[in-house]
């Protein structure tokens, strides 16, 4: 397969994710604040700006922020990379690169679902929309991924649209754990005491659509650890960084096993990550949470960096 | 019999890094009845491959790409060749001077060189300067020729900084001031007004005695005579090529022969340092 | 007699009696072939059939298959549209186009082979040079280049018209990038998919064996040397009109499609880049420009091209499709050379007749020109796509006075034809939701291999959906029907 192309389906399977986790985490945020228990957790200024924190704004604005302008930008703005406007859009362009190898059904799901949000009312978007919107983005991307799961033969093409899903989700939970952390941290700032039994950790939860299978894991309220534990270590809740990673370690396998036995190749570097992840205890990361967060990110960094090296550029 | 030695070295620094790039140089000199090459030896820094082929007129290329970003590169070529003297233009005093005008009238020759028949952008007269030089056809079409030669030759002052390898013929005759290659474009469109087959030549000039030349590649022109061949002329000097000659290409323009081409993708100011020396042992 | 419910889907048809009409002859009467569709079509209500022409459309729009056009502010994304009415050819009909078509090529070829190695028909006089010279397609460094097979013209497009005569005309040879194949297959499943019952009532040849035949002949002009071929397709980009088309062709042939800055030349062999690395390529199926198929060679500043591609291709080492510089014989002002052309080559008579053509360029002929703008086409002789025609006999006195400036600012540059009547076909139009005469044209689809031949058994109708339009071509908003070629 061409190393453009190859890129291209990668970047394809992160845009799509991507808009995902912009919908739910912008809904989530916003309809669970509305009734929050916390004051500043329900400040707008203070909800607008975790908004802003995920989807990577970074104009800075001395001046308090406008819900209409902010959840336009999240969404609809053509004019913002980040907006999910332009995350579908790219990954259409993505997919019409490709259209040669991905199954009809996949390609016409996906340009649907583009033409779909182009022509969605800004007006009826910042005034009514956000619910349906939001909704509506959510569902068809669950859509196609099912057809993309469904419809396309399990191959190289399908390993890098699943490479990129996979990598941009563990990198979303990974994103979506640090605000919310933060968030936490600045709402019990008075309270420290009160940081482990956050609300905030409900919403976290919610903005990665796990809450319910977070009850049925823990059966009880969410806490700081529990919560971590569950995002970062449970192999087994396909929203968490070791789902991710197991996933990960599978599509690159598929894309070429023979390399495992090589130090410097992506294979082994996510076997290895791999590894650490697995055999974590929430004890070894609770204690500084930020760091863990952090490197992390780091490690995902280093893993994109290997792959675009080793299969997108030569 | 003439050993060359030609050196041919050129250093392009850039303000920011260049990611990639494609260049392709056209200075080999080529292999004819006077010159032969005994080498040609490339060298190129940053670790960057030369590969050799040939381009869509049958000349030597040398293609350099570089995959890894760098602010300098240098490129150095030397040839060693021997040059011949040419023989002596043998005028065949039965062939008559109107057979050759009828000559250039018939279709045949007309199709086979019509390359050189045609005016390019950059051998095109301005309109109203078509009859800048008159033939007289009581004489041969060499004579002529060699007319014509001179007359560029004192038309034209041979002078830096007043034109490109671009420039058009109208602001060349504006200006009446240029390098060689201005000098070919004209003599070349004025002699394919009159209907004889020119070319552009691209090489190097053998300064050492007292020719006067471009500080790098030099141009000059080759007509077709029918009954004689293709002859060299050299405006600038108002002479017929000889040893201190050495060719690298032809084609109909400049832009057929051009030395250096390239792609690159960087942005910024860049310096291109070239320098050509050309020595001969007896 | 006509169906008592007539009125329903023909009630407005408005049969001009001096156009061709494919479905009605003089008397207004449904001609043979026709009958059983007629029948069909006549049986459905206008509502039935307004609900099947809307889910095609979407069904096109869903499934990308669609066009940019530039001419206005932004680049909008358009479905090419189609029309539920299909166009029949019989068979006895077909042959004649069929056996027309492949002559022409043949010779196109042979003259490209002439023009770019002896030019005997040049200096036989029976084309001037100045028609090649000027020709801003004729690639000199083409000259003495043996092409694999000796094939220039491997795909070829050849536009017709039925006049009023009731014969066909050939209007143009497009052997340069020719596109629309593309539709043909989509326009066949997308009527398959709305009237499946009507293909009961017809036996008629499939068009879905394009790209198996495209792919044998890519693999027939392999280079000397090469065992099993890769063939790959090489496309400007995403953000070309024709884009749809170059990934359909790739799929359907089962080969890549790269984009120039895929493709890299190494010591005179080309390769692609792959996840794995670099593997080697043998043919291309170019849909770029000769102009920008290599930056050192050509246009310096294409960044579509391949640097060094050129080089490549001349050493033997990669075949390109149609060979660069096919372009020379695509120029309008070669065209009206047809007939000598077939017949110093082949020494046959030319079966498909060639619309008689003025040349600016000449003398006499610029002069009748002037003097009868006003029943004549006139065309720029290098545009393609339709752009720059001149329709005379709707033209206010005014535009004719400019098109004459024009014309002799460049007489070389316009070539000028009688105006053709079309022949004309019943097409659905939205706007008054019932049938009319749209004038029609065929394209049809021709390979050239290495001992090996195939024209497509159907093509690519164009309609031109403006009422008394003459121009089919799509960007100037014409649509296209799918065209039956029915077995003996």
């Amino acid at each position: 397969m061409l190393a453009r192309i190859a890129n291209n389906l990668f970047w394809m399977g992160r845009y799509i994710e991507r808009a995902e986790h912009t919908a739910r985490f912008t809904n989530v945020n916003y309809f669970s604040s509305l009734d929050a228990p916390n004051k500043l957790s329900r400040d707008r200024q203070f909800v607008l700006q975790s908004i802003y924190e995920m989807v990577g704004e970074e104009e800075e604005n001395e001046k308090a922020l406008i819900e209409q302008d902010v959840l336009y930008n999240a969404a609809l703005n053509p004019e913002k990379h980040y907006s999910i406007l332009n995350c579908i859009t790219y990954a259409r362009e993505n997919a019409n690169s490709s259209r040669d190898l991905i199954s009809n059904d996949c390609y016409e799901t996906i340009n649907t679902f583009y033409h779909s949000v182009m022509n969605y009312s800004k007006e009826y978007f910042v005034t009514r929309g956000l619910h349906d919107f939001t909704s509506h983005i959510m569902h068809q991307s669950t859509i196609l991924k099912g057809k993309i799961r469904s419809t396309m033969l399990h191959d190289e093409v399908y390993a890098l649209i699943k490479l990129g899903i996979n990598i941009e989700r563990a990198t979303q939970v990974t994103r979506v754990l640090q605000i919310k952390y933060d968030a936490a941290e600045k709402v019990t700032l008075s309270k420290p005491k009160h940081l482990k039994k956050s609300y905030e950790w409900t919403t976290l939860l919610k903005c990665v659509d796990s809450f319910d299978i977070n009850r049925r894991v823990y059966r009880k309220a969410p806490t700081q650890s529990t919560v971590i534990e569950f995002l970062m270590l449970n192999p087994n809740s396909p929203r968490t960084v070791l789902y991710c990673l197991n996933q990960i370690q599978m599509h690159i396998a598929m894309l070429d096993p023979l390399k495992v036995h090589e130090k410097d190749t992506a294979l082994f570097l996510i076997g290895k990550m791999k590894c650490e992840y697995k055999y974590k205890t929430v004890e070894d990361i609770q204690d500084d949470v930020k760091e863990f967060i952090a490197h992390t990110f780091s490690s995902l960094v280093e893993l994109s960096k290997k792959l675009e090296d080793e299969y997108f550029y030569h | 019999m003439y050993n060359y030695t030609i050196k041919y070295s050129c250093v392009n620094t850039y303000e920011n890094p260049v990611f990639e790039s494609f260049w392709q140089y056209i200075v080999t000199p080529q292999n004819n009845s006077t010159q032969e090459l005994s080498s040609g030896v490339f060298s190129v820094s940053n670790d960057a491959v030369i590969e050799k082929s040939i381009n869509g007129y049958n000349f030597e290329t040398a293609r350099i790409h570089t995959k890894k970003p760098f602010e300098s590169l240098t490129f150095e070529a030397v040839f060693k060749l021997t040059k011949t003297k040419d023989n002596p233009l043998k005028i065949d005093p039965k062939y008559k001077i109107e057979d050759g005008y009828k000559a250039l009238k018939e279709l045949d020759f007309q199709v086979d060189y019509e390359a050189f028949l045609n005016t390019t952008e950059l051998t095109t007269l301005p309109k109203e300067q078509v009859s800048l030089f008159d033939f007289d056809t009581s004489k041969s079409i060499l004579d002529n020729l060699k007319r014509l030669n001179n007359w560029v030759h004192k038309y034209i002052v041979f002078k830096a900084g007043e034109t490109t390898t671009e420039t058009l013929l109208e602001t060349v005759i504006e200006k009446k001031k240029g390098l060689s290659p201005d000098f070919t474009h004209l003599l070349c469109a004025i002699a394919r007004v009159n209907k004889i087959p020119a070319r552009y030549v691209s090489g190097y000039l053998h300064q050492g005695d007292g020719l006067l030349g471009d500080s790098q590649m030099c141009a000059w022109v080759e007509v077709l005579v029918p009954n004689l061949g293709w002859i060299g002329l050299d405006p600038v000097n108002n002479l017929l090529t000889d040893h201190n000659y050495i060719k690298v290409a032809h084609g109909r323009d400049y832009k057929d022969c051009e030395p250096l081409k390239q792609l690159l993708f960087s942005y910024g100011e860049k310096t291109s340092k070239c320098v050509v020396e050309v020595t001969y042992e007896q | 007699m006509k169906p008592t419910n007539f009125k329903h889907l023909f009630s407005s048809y408005d049969g001009n009696e001096n156009l061709f009409d494919e479905i009605f002859d003089k008397k207004q009467n449904v001609r043979k072939v026709y009958q059983k569709l007629f029948d069909i079509y006549n049986d459905q209500s206008i509502e039935e059939f307004i609900n099947l022409n809307n889910k095609a459309k979407t069904s096109f729009f869903n499934q990308g298959i669609t066009f940019q056009v530039y001419n206005e502010e932004k680049a909008q994304e358009k479905i090419f549209p189609f029309d539920l009415f299909p166009r029949i050819i019989d068979a006895d009909e077909w042959k004649i186009i069929e056996h027309g078509v492949l002559q022409r090529c043949r010779a196109l070829n042979a003259f490209i082979w002439d023009i770019y190695h002896d030019k005997n028909i040049i200096k036989a006089g029976l084309v001037p040079m100045e028609l090649i010279s000027s020709s801003a397609n004729y690639l000199r460094q083409m000259d003495g280049l043996d092409p694999v097979g000796g094939i220039y013209n491997h795909i070829s497009g050849t536009d017709l018209i039925k006049h009023s005569d009731g014969k066909y005309y050939v209007l143009e040879d497009n052997i340069r990038c020719p596109s629309g194949v593309s539709y043909v297959v989509y326009n066949r499943n997308a009527l398959k998919r709305s009237l499946f019952g009507v293909f009961n009532h017809y036996d008629i040849h499939t068009v879905t064996d394009y790209s198996e035949n495209l792919l044998e002949i890519l693999e027939s002009v392999k280079p000397k040397g090469v065992d099993v071929p890769t063939c790959v397709v090489i496309t400007p980009g995403v953000y070309n009109s024709a884009y749809f088309e170059h990934s359909y062709l790739a799929k359907t042939m089962g080969i890549e499609l790269v984009e120039g800055r895929d493709l890299v030349v190494e010591n005179d062999f080309v390769y692609m880049k792959t996840i794995s690395g670099l593997t080697k390529v043998d043919v291309i199926y170019r849909r770029i420009d000769d102009g920008f198929l290599d930056p050192l060679e050509f246009k310096k500043d294409s960044a579509i091209g391949v640097p060094g591609l050129f080089a490549a291709y001349k050493k033997g080492n990669v075949t390109l499709v149609n060979a660069p510089g096919t372009g020379v014989a695509d120029d309008k002002a070669i065209y009206t050379y047809m007939p000598e052309i077939i017949k110093f080559y082949l020494g046959e008579k030319p079966i498909l007749n060639n619309v008689h053509t003025y040349h600016c360029s000449r003398a006499t002929d610029l002069k009748f020109v002037l003097e009868n703008i006003h029943n004549l086409v006139v065309k720029p002789v290098d545009e393609a796509g339709g752009y720059g025609i001149s329709i005379g006999n709707r033209l206010t006195k005014l535009e004719i006075e400019a098109v004459k400036k024009v014309i002799l600012q460049n007489p070389r540059k316009y070539i000028a034809q009688p105006i053709m009547s079309l022949s004309v076909h019943a097409t659905y139009i939205e706007d008054c939701q019932s049938f009319e005469q749209r004038h029609v044209d065929l394209r049809t689809f021709t390979l050239l291999g290495q001992d090996k031949e195939f024209v497509l058994k159907g093509g690519l109708t164009r309609v031109a959906l403006k009422k008394g339009n003459l121009i089919v071509n799509s960007s100037q908003g014409g649509g296209s029907k799918d065209t039956w070629v029915l077995k003996k």
